[in-house]
């Protein structure tokens, strides 16, 4: 499937929105961007790489040439892209546990959104407005979102034991050696291939 | 600025469809038929403008009829949209494109109302610009390190994971002789390639069960068992 590259999904969606709205909406995402406490759940959720909200406003699809048809539009449309770990389903359950709250905040002012929860009709309604992705590039498909962060903390630790224990003596090493290791035993698993998703 | 987060710039393009037919099929068709066989491991066009994470391009039908008592309407074009993840700023990243990957992007975007051309990098990325829809809420879980900083960090996290697992129960003195020659070799090892499925140049084609087994970090360090 075109969605799937390794171990990353790639989600589209796109969601009718009354134009009244909007501002309101973007309201909510300034709000969101300045105040870093907000996102603290979507960071702990830590299977997502990237995730955006886009506002198309009616009028504000491209328009390049005068024969190219002006869109009619009567709603603005909110477009969702996401780059997220794990299946359709643990990806969707895990939002509307955890994140239900917000995804209402993010989603009420679209026609017809259910609520996060019960998640059966979240799920029927993400699947109707869901579109699927034509061609999916992932520069490390191996790697989690977690797995990056974890790579990164023992990319770290080495660089700092190599400085400390340049001059040590075997003795010294050893002892440092071990704290070293019990240090990053956590984030050494391995990166591979994902188990098949839907 | 809502289109960058940290390093990580999230660009959000839609470029609208040339309506009707290239030859046997319409143009929506055959950038999905082009797409169908694009390479997506190292050998992408993305791997080529290397400062890029994540990078998908969809065909957009039409938007979304919910049910009433919502209205129905339809779009009049179709878009190709454009959603890419990259470190640095918008113009270098598509001058690159157009400079780097430039039959790729030539034969995507030939399909789009008022592409240019790739011969002028200036002029793409103009178009390209004119096609862009400001991202209105961008997260990044890690936006303060690039492409190849994450690649060369997930190299050193598996290679260490041999190299303990490799040295268990070995003295002091061979442990740190052993751990001089590990920090060389991870500073002479070459730049990961991005796309690749770790030593398998077709991984995302086929099946990758043995993708692991061909790490060069992990293939050669004194005392591996599969060394």
């Amino acid at each position: 499937m075109t969605n799937i590259n390794g171990k990353t999904y790639a989600m589209n969606a796109i969601t009718p929105m009354n134009a009244f709205y909007t501002p309101i909406l973007k309201l909510v995402f300034f709000i969101l961007g300045h105040v870093k406490s907000l996102q603290a759940d979507l960071i702990h959720l830590s299977f997502i790489h990237f995730a955006r909200w886009v506002v198309v406003k009616r009028r504000q699809f491209p328009r390049l040439s005068q024969k190219q048809p002006e869109e009619q539009l009567h709603y603005d449309y909110l477009l969702f892209f996401s780059n997220f770990n794990g299946t359709w389903n643990q990806y969707i359950d895990a939002f509307a546990d955890v994140l239900s709250n917000g995804l209402n905040l993010i989603w009420r002012w679209s026609a017809k959104y259910p609520g996060a929860r019960p998640v059966t009709d979240f799920k029927r309604y993400i699947a109707l407005v869901q579109f699927d992705t034509d061609y999916y590039y992932a520069a490390y498909p191996r790697a989690t979102a977690n797995d990056v962060k974890a790579a990164h903390r023992v990319n770290a630790a080495v660089e700092e034991f190599a400085r400390n224990s340049k001059d040590m003596t075997p003795a010294e090493f050893g002892a440092a050696y071990l704290k070293f290791v019990t240090l990053v035993q956590m984030d050494l698993g391995s990166t591979g291939i994902g188990p098949v998703g839907s | 600025m809502p289109n960058q987060s940290g390093n990580v710039y999230g660009l959000t393009i839609l470029s609208p469809i040339i309506d009707g037919a290239d030859g046997n099929v319409s143009h929506d068709c055959a950038i999905r038929d082009y797409l169908a066989d694009l390479p997506r491991d190292h050998r992408s066009p993305f791997a080529k403008v290397s400062s890029t994470h994540l990078a998908r391009l969809v065909v957009m039908d039409d938007v979304v009829f919910v049910g009433t008592p919502a209205r129905e309407e339809h779009l009049q074009s179709k878009y190709l949209v454009f959603e890419t993840n990259f470190d640095g700023d918008l113009d270098t990243y598509l001058t690159r494109m157009a400079r780097e990957a430039p039959d790729e992007v030539h034969a995507v975007w030939r399909h789009c109302v008022g592409y240019p051309g790739v011969q002028d990098p200036a002029a793409f990325a103009g178009y390209m610009k004119q096609c862009q829809i400001e991202t209105t809420f961008f997260f990044a879980d890690v936006n303060n390190q690039t492409v190849q900083q994450t690649l060369r960090a997930l190299k050193v996290q598996s290679g260490l994971a041999h190299f303990i697992e490799a040295n268990q129960g070995k003295s002091a003195g061979d442990t740190q002789a052993a751990f001089r020659r590990f920090l060389e070799k991870i500073r002479r090892a070459p730049e990961p390639l991005a796309g690749e499925y770790e030593g398998h140049p077709h991984g995302a084609a086929a099946g990758l069960e043995d993708a692991g087994k061909l790490d060069p970090l992990a293939s050669d360090y004194e005392g591996h068992p599969h060394g």
